[in-house]
Formats: structure tokens, sequence, C-alpha cells
């Protein structure tokens, strides 16, 4: 039963790997693009793995237990997987994201061409992200947060303009310089620690870690910036609004939607997993982190409202969001933990949706500026429609479920004990909240009352192939705010293990 | 097992080498041929030595007194000599191929194969003075090797090389005089050979001469401020570069550092003292200097030249941690950086065959007409950079902890100095890697069209290095247990 862990993971990396080999020899033939037939065999190809890799992830996660060691990394350490609850929670948005996204690129890519290298690194990507989902300990999900990050770059600089190019060098050396803070962090904890492999409490021997405190919180305090980098916090944000808008609208997503979340499964990993909440809990890094993230928060949000770059709005908006989760996890207490995870699966929901309408306006109108998008929902009512319900969802109005996760992150704050940042907090998050709604609403305001002026325009929806998936991320990323409960449920478990 | 094998393995190959230009042969397959074999022959004659293991010295002959030239095995030279053995025969059967296009091959041959003789020399010598007389040997023979193509900035960059080889070589001397007369023996000795009775309150005067010992064997290993002269050595043509300047001349000065730290000075006597602080942070200098240059550097010999200046500093690190696991973390970047690196070098040195073209820059899209080659190449560099799983990884762990378990200040500058100089080589090799496979949508693939893989001679070599780099990544258990067992008798 435990080798079938490898068959999510191996399938869409061999399959990729095969697209790739064959796209060298296409290479080598003429310049000329692929025809229609070979594209439609790419795009059932890619279909089939994407749906069989998460039927098996599924499958696994249903489940719930299983290990699986491989070879020895280093000594003692062996490539190991292990099914446990934040893996299963982790690898199923992961693949239900990932496929969704991936039907709606089947009819975005045309647009951009050169499908073959993107669907091939696309499923490259995927199989790598439910490795790091299901990885037993910290050096093997070191090892797939930098195989990661090394073939998720050519999905940015994938339209190949200098200035892509450049934004996927800016991503992968953040996020080098980030995985090698985690990886300073790493040397530590494995002198400190009894075993690396993830343990809900941590497995911090506490006579070591009494010695040699001070350097230890500091290797932690790395690890959090370091895997921060990948989530956008602050101080190693800066890639995020160059790289995420260049790339092409699906990618986008992904990258906003879930890749920023794999920085959160690192950071919750070290947190909770090695070195154990107890740890940190009152020690400066703690207030360290609580800072940092409530800073991108507001510089996110504030930023995301002066930028008049749609995608790039989006992706300012990913740094304020993706550090409310990371805020949630910084008060090390089991509701803001809550919190944190509900926005985690609400965020990857919703901010796909946002990128995925982002590029319909791309690839239908091709406008690409907020102040060009007004009457676009004279034009495009579905797809608009469905960006408003996840603008509301991402602002936090009841009943949606951003106000779900919004008030578990404010009530955990208040519980937490942690002094200033205990009001100072959800004050931040409700002054955020006001600049989404401010950043995202026009949108639709002006979307759909361009004014009086406006000429009348013919309906012209986005095609099924985009607005199926549109609307399907819109319907998981708005309703679970109305039937919570199962969610809650199976989060809380985890969140009984951890502290 | 006989130990006079010992001195045919070294013997062997010098007196091969040094018969090419007077032997007449029909053509060039013959001269391939010999030296093939020539060198073949000693690498498993070398191996076959290296699983027997002999226990007893070989005395070739003596000087006055009791000083001797002399050969003996021990396990730091099994790792060393079975390092160069391994690799000579795959990088001859590469130079075959690339030496075409630079002329005067006899001559070439003839010294790259007296090098190899050497080297091993060095590997096998029993005691301080036998290594010193081979490492000025190595100096000597390889200078040719270094000039060979006769411009004017390869014979600048010889006369460079020799000032510094010669100068690192009286260094090297001083210290060997004063082993010789404070050490209780000449010979190697795990845990050292100083006598303290002999040394007295003169400890400071030794600790000094250690310093200088130290930095005149490590500017073979191109230590910060003696570092220049390894890029401008890169004129040589590709498989001196990739053999001897990144593995068999450069780490005969690691080797011989760690002869001296452990085996004649001895690494309890240096521990915590103030040698072991210049040395350490001259080391952690040359680790940060090494890498931004090659950051800087456009050419790409010269880049991967800084880079190996940098990841020779890294075995440096190992060895003035001056303990056990040091000197294993040490053997094993000594051993994966030597696979990493001429795997590199040799992708590069193919570039240069097959088009002459030697700029970062002038790479755009050469992924899609050398495939093998440039995949070859990203291996390396994602060993280079530490991704776990491939070769660079294992090493750098090792040595890491290592120095996680000195828990000096000095110990931890050295870990963020390895991850600092790891995001720097990250830089340097992706943005190659991104520039050969990503050449931007307006790039004109017509204007590389006559760009392609070389033929077998070139690709064989670089599949054994990758096949070793991920072999080594995916299981190095035995190999790291072996290394520690050698540095465990410390």
């Amino acid at each position: 039963m435990n080798s079938w862990i490898l068959l999510p993971v191996c399938l869409p990396v061999i399959v990729g790997a095969c697209l790739l080999i064959s796209l060298a020899f296409d290479r080598r033939k003429d310049a000329s693009g692929p025809s229609e037939e070979e594209l439609k065999r790419l795009h059932i190809l890619v279909f089939f793995t994407l749906i069989a890799t998460t039927v098996f992830t599924l499958a696994l996660v249903w489940a719930g237990k299983g290990s699986l060691a491989l070879f020895e990394i280093v000594k003692g350490i062996p490539v190991y997987f292990q099914i446990d609850g934040a893996g299963r929670l982790f690898a199923a948005i992961f693949c239900i994201a990932w496929t969704a996204v991936g039907i709606y690129a089947f009819t975005y890519m045309p647009h951009e061409g050169k499908e073959k290298q993107f669907f091939a690194f696309y499923l490259i990507v995927f199989g790598v992200l439910i490795a790091l989902a299901f990885s037993g300990n910290l050096v093997t999900m070191y090892l797939f947060y930098e195989l990661m990050t090394v073939t998720s770059a050519p999905l940015v600089l994938h339209n190949g303009s200098r200035e892509a190019i450049m934004a996927s060098l800016k991503y992968l050396f953040y996020s080098m310089c980030g995985a090698y803070l985690g990886l300073f962090a790493l040397f530590f904890l494995y002198q400190n620690c009894d075993t690396l492999t993830f343990t809900a409490g941590g497995t911090l021997n506490p006579e070591l870690a009494a010695q040699n405190g001070t350097i230890l919180l500091i290797a932690v305090f790395a690890a959090l910036i370091g895997f921060g980098a990948k989530a956008g916090m602050f101080p190693l944000h800066a890639w995020l609004p160059t790289a995420h808008p260049v790339a092409p609208s699906p990618a986008s997503a992904v990258l906003s939607g879930v890749i920023a979340k794999a920085g959160v499964l690192a950071v919750l990993r070290v947190v909770y997993y090695v070195a154990g909440a107890d740890f940190l809990r009152g020690s400066w890094v703690q207030t360290a982190w609580m800072t940092l993230t409530l800073l991108t928060v507001f510089m996110g949000s504030l930023l995301a409202f002066r930028e008049p770059v749609f995608k790039k709005r989006l992706a300012y908006s990913t740094v304020s969001q993706v550090s409310y989760i990371l805020f949630g996890l910084s008060l090390l207490s089991p509701t803001a933990f809550e919190g944190a995870m509900l926005h985690t699966v609400f965020h990857m929901f919703i901010k796909c949706t946002l990128f995925l309408v982002a590029g319909v306006f791309i690839v239908k109108c091709n406008k690409t500026r907020v102040d060009e998008l007004d009457g676009i929902g004279k034009q495009m009512p579905g797809t608009l429609w469905c960006f408003t319900f996840a603008s509301l969802a991402l602002i936090g109005i009841p009943p949606t479920s951003g106000f779900i996760s919004k008030w578990y992150l404010a009530q955990g704050a208040l519980e937490a004990n942690v002094g200033v940042f205990g009001w100072l907090g959800p004050v931040i998050l409700l002054v955020s909240a006001l600049l989404t709604a401010g950043y995202l609403l026009p949108v639709t305001m002006k979307g759909f009352f361009p004014g009086k002026d406006y000429p009348s325009v013919p309906k012209d929806d986005a095609p099924k192939g985009m607005l199926y998936p549109v609307l399907f991320l819109t319907a998981i990323a708005v309703l679970p705010g109305v039937i919570p409960n199962p969610l809650i449920g199976f989060i809380s478990r985890i969140a009984d293990l951890v502290f | 097992m006989n130990a006079a094998i010992l001195a045919v393995v070294v013997l062997l190959p010098v007196l091969a080498g040094a018969l090419i230009p007077f032997i007449p042969f029909k053509n060039r397959l013959w001269m391939m041929v010999y030296i093939e074999a020539a060198v073949l022959l000693v690498t498993i004659l070398m191996f076959v030595t290296l699983f027997n293991q002999p226990q007893e010295e070989f005395v070739l002959f003596r000087f006055a007194g009791n000083l001797s030239l002399s050969f003996k095995l021990d396990g730091l030279g099994s790792v060393f000599a079975g390092l160069v053995a391994f690799l000579w025969p795959l990088a001859t059967l590469y130079s075959f191929e690339y030496m075409k296009h630079e002329g005067h091959e006899k001559y070439f041959f003839m010294f790259y194969t007296m090098t190899y003789g050497i080297t091993l020399g060095i590997a096998l010598a029993e005691d301080i003075v036998t290594m010193y007389c081979f490492y000025e040997a190595l100096s000597i023979v390889t200078l040719p090797l270094v000039i060979h193509t006769l411009t004017r900035e390869a014979i600048l960059a010889g006369r460079t090389y020799v000032y510094y080889m010669l100068g690192g070589a009286a260094f090297g001397f001083i210290g060997l005089a004063f082993v010789l007369i404070y050490g209780t023996t000449s010979n190697f000795v795990p845990g050292g050979v100083l006598d303290f009775a002999k040394i007295g309150d003169h400890r400071n005067m030794i600790l000094f001469t250690y310093v200088m010992c130290f930095f005149g064997f490590s500017i073979k290993t191109a230590i910060w401020p003696f570092c220049s002269w390894l890029p401008k050595a890169g004129v040589a043509p590709t498989p001196v570069t990739a053999l001897l300047h990144a593995v068999a001349v450069v780490k005969a000065g690691a080797f011989a550092a760690m002869r001296v730290t452990y085996y004649s000075f001895g690494a309890d006597f240096l521990r915590g003292t103030w040698a072991q602080g210049v040395v350490m942070a001259a080391v952690i200098i040359t680790i940060v200097y090494g890498c931004s240059r090659a950051v800087k550097e456009t050419h790409m010999k010269r880049r991967l030249a800084w880079s190996t200046v940098s990841n020779l500093s890294y075995v440096l690190f190992g060895v003035v941690l001056m303990s056990p696991l040091g000197l294993a973390g040490a053997m094993s970047h000594m051993v994966f950086h030597a696979f990493i690196k001429i795997s590199a070098f040799f992708c590069v040195g193919a570039v240069i065959y097959k088009t002459g073209r030697e700029y970062v820059h002038q790479l755009n899209g050469f992924g899609y007409r050398m495939p093998k080659v440039f995949v070859v190449f990203t291996i390396s560099g994602l060993a280079l950079m530490g991704v776990p799983g491939l070769a660079g990884f294992v090493s750098k762990w090792n040595l890491v902890k290592a120095a996680l378990d000195a828990g000096t200040g000095a110990a931890y500058l050295g870990i963020a100095a390895l991850l600092v100089s790891a995001l720097l080589t990250a830089i340097y090799m992706m943005t190659i890697v991104v520039r050969a496979f990503f050449p931007g949508k307006d790039f004109d693939f017509s204007t590389i069209s006559d760009v392609e893989d070389p033929n077998w001679m070139m690709i064989l070599p670089l599949t054994v290095f990758t096949i070793a780099i991920i072999y080594f990544g995916v299981c190095s258990g035995w190999f790291t247990d072996m290394l520690e067992q050698i540095s465990s008798v410390m």
C-alpha cells in the first residue's frame, strides 16, 4: 500500500519529462508550431494525467495514513514520505486547484503559444508539489522545495520576453536565497532535534534546546524569513509582484494560489512539526514574526490599492493575503491556527479565480489595466460575477468563506495573549480588508456600471473551456462560507495534535 | 602484496609519458591507443593496490641521513589516489578529442601523462619530504601545460603560475624544516609528530610556521589572497583546466594541507589556537570572495575557475575545523567537487571545441543544439548549488555536521559563508542554464544551426561523471562511513 504514495508524484513528473524530451526533438525538426491534431492529443494526455493524479492523490488523502522511506540522502536521513493531517489538507487542495487551472489552460494557452513546454513544466511542478505535501521529514521537504523552485521558474519566463526572463531569474534567486536560509535552520534543527521526521508538536530535544537557545532561535527566524520568501513575506517579497504578473495567467494563478501556499506549508512544518510552538511562544522570534507579517499585510494591500495594472494588483493582493495566513501561524494559538489553515484553503481558490478572470480579460479583449475594464460586465457578465463573488469572499463579507477565516484569525489574535498584537492584529486585518474592498470592488462597479455614455456592447462571455473552471473555482471558494463545518472539523483535529 | 607496486604506479606514467615524443607512432590512432593503454594500466594497478591495501612501506632511495623517498598507502592517500586514478583515463579520452584543435599533441600528452604519476606520488608519499619533492615536481611538470598555446597571454599566465607555485613551495619548505627539527619522525602519523619536549616554550613559533606552511601549500588550492593565479591559468587547454586546475593540482594542495595539519603538526595541537583563527578567517573569506568573483566574471572558464577557488576553500574549511569529522567532510567535498567541477568544465570545453565561443552571453539557445552537454551542465550546476539528491549536498552536509560539532562562533560563521556561497553559486550557474534553454522569444535559431553535441569521446566521460554525481547523491552512506572511519584514527 505504502509505495502507492509514489504514484501521484511520479506520474505527472514522468509525463512532463517525456513531453520535454519530445520537445527537444521537435525543435530540431522544424520551427513551425504544432498542428491542431497534435495539440488535441497533447490536451488529452495532459487532461488524463491531471485527472489520474488528482484521483490517486485524493485516494491517498482519503486513506489518510501510510509512510514510505526511500534511499538515504545523507547518512541516517532518508527521502521519507508520510501522510498526516496537514499533508492531506494541502495535497487535496493543491490537486483540486491545479487540475481546475490546468483545464482552463487548455483554452487559454493557444493565446501564449509553446504549449508543450508549458504543460510539461506544469505537470512536473504538480508532481513535485504533491511530493512536497506528503514529505515526511525536513530534508525531504527541502529537496522538493528546491525542485519546485527550479521547475516552476520556466512557467514564469514562458513568454520569453526579456522582462519575463529577468523576472524568472529574480524569482529563482529570491527563492534560492530563501531556501538557503531554510537550509541554515535545517542544519541547526538537525543538531538539536531528536529527529527531523515531522511530528505534531515538535521534536526539539529539551536539553539541547536549552543549551543552544539563542542560535536556535536565530536559525528558526532564518527559516521563517527564508520559507516566507515563497509566501511573499517582507523582506523577501519583492520578487512576487514582478514574477507573478508576467507569467501566463494560469501560471500566475497557480503561482499565487498554490505555490505561495507551499511556502506556508514549509513554515508550518518548521514551526509546528519540528521546532514546536512552545519553543517560540513568547520569544523575540514570535514578536518579530508577527511584526513582519502585519507589516506585509498592510503594505501589500496599500500597494495593491495604488496599482493600475490588473494582474500586478492581484499579485500585491497575494502578498497581503498570504501574510494573513502567516500572521495566523505566528500567533501560536489553536484558534488562529485554524483561521490560518482556513484562509489557506479559501485564498487558494479565491486567488486562482481572480487570476483566471484576469486571464479571460486578456484573451478576450487584451485588457491588462484596471482603467480599461469599464463596462466589461456588459460584455462578460458571467465572468465578472465570478470575479465579484470571489472579491467579496476575499474582503470577508459574510456569509462568504473569507469571513469565517478572518473571524477565526481575529478571535485567535484576541485569545493568544500576545500583548499589543492582540488588538493591533485585528485592527490591521480590518484596515486591510477595507483596502481590499477598495482595490477589488471598483472593478465590479465600473464593470457593471460604466456610466450612461457607455456604448452598448453585445454579450460575448468567456468560452466554456475557461468559464466552467472559473465557475467551479468560484463555487468552492465561496460556498464553504455557508457550510464550513466539515472543513473546520478537519482542521481543528490537526490543531488539536499540534498544540 | 608487495609494496613495490606503489613505486610502479608512480614511475610508470612518468616513464610512459616521457617516452611519447620519442616513439615513432604510425598515426594518431596508435598514439591514442598507447597513451590510453598506459593510463588505464596504471589505473587498474592503482585500484588493485587500493583493494589489497599493502601495509608496508617502500623506500625508493635514501638521501643523506634519515631522509628518504618512500611510499606507503594509508586511508587519506587511498581516497586521493583513488579519485585521481578514476578520473585520469576518462579525462585522457576527452583530451584526445579536444586536443585535435590545439596542436603540439605529443608534448601535451607527454606532460599530461607524467602529471598523473606525480600526482599519485603526492597521494602515496609516506613522509613530508617525499611529498614535498613530488609537490615541486608537480609545479614544474604542469607549467608546459599551462603555456601550451604559447600565446602572450598564456606565457604571462605561466609566469604567474610558476611564481606562485614556487613561492608557495618555499613557504611549505619552512614548515617542512620545522617538522623535521621539532618532530619525532618525518613520516606522516595520524595525530601529528611534534615532540612537545623539544618545543618547550617555542609554541608560538611553531604555530607561526604552521600558518606559513598552511598558506604555502594552500597556494595551490588558491586560498585568498593568493588566488589570482587560478583564473589566469584558465588560458590552458580545457583538459588541463578541468583535470589539473579543478582536481589534481589544486587538490594536491588541499591534500598537502590535510597532511601537514592532521599528520604532521597535529589537529589537537592546533585546535583553538590563534593559528586556527588565522587560517579559518582566510578560508571563510575565500569561500565568499571566490564566488562573488565568479558571479562578476563573464568568461565561462574563468567563471568556473573562480567557482573552483570558492569550492576548494570548502575543502579547506573542513581541514581547518581541526577535527576528525572536519577531515571527513573535507575529503568528501574533495571527491564530490572533483566530479562536479570536471563535469562542468568538460561541458564548457565541449562548447569551446565545437564553436569557439567562450563567453556566457554567447550561449543563448545552446541547450537545444547541444542537449546532452547542457543537461549534464545543468545537473552539475544543481549539484554545485547543493540540491539534495545530488553529490554536492552530501559533502556540504558533512562539512556542516563537522562545523556544528565544533560549535565555535567561527564555525557557525563558516556555515553562513557556505550558504551565501551556495546562493551565489545558484546565480552564476543558473544564469547560464536559463540562457541556454530559454534564449528569449526573438532568438534566431539559425545563428547557431551548426552547433551540435560532440562525439562519444567527450560524451562518455560526461555520462560517467553525471552517473557518479547522482549515485553519490542517492547512496553516499557507505562512502561517508568509510571517510569517517579513515579520519577517526586521529
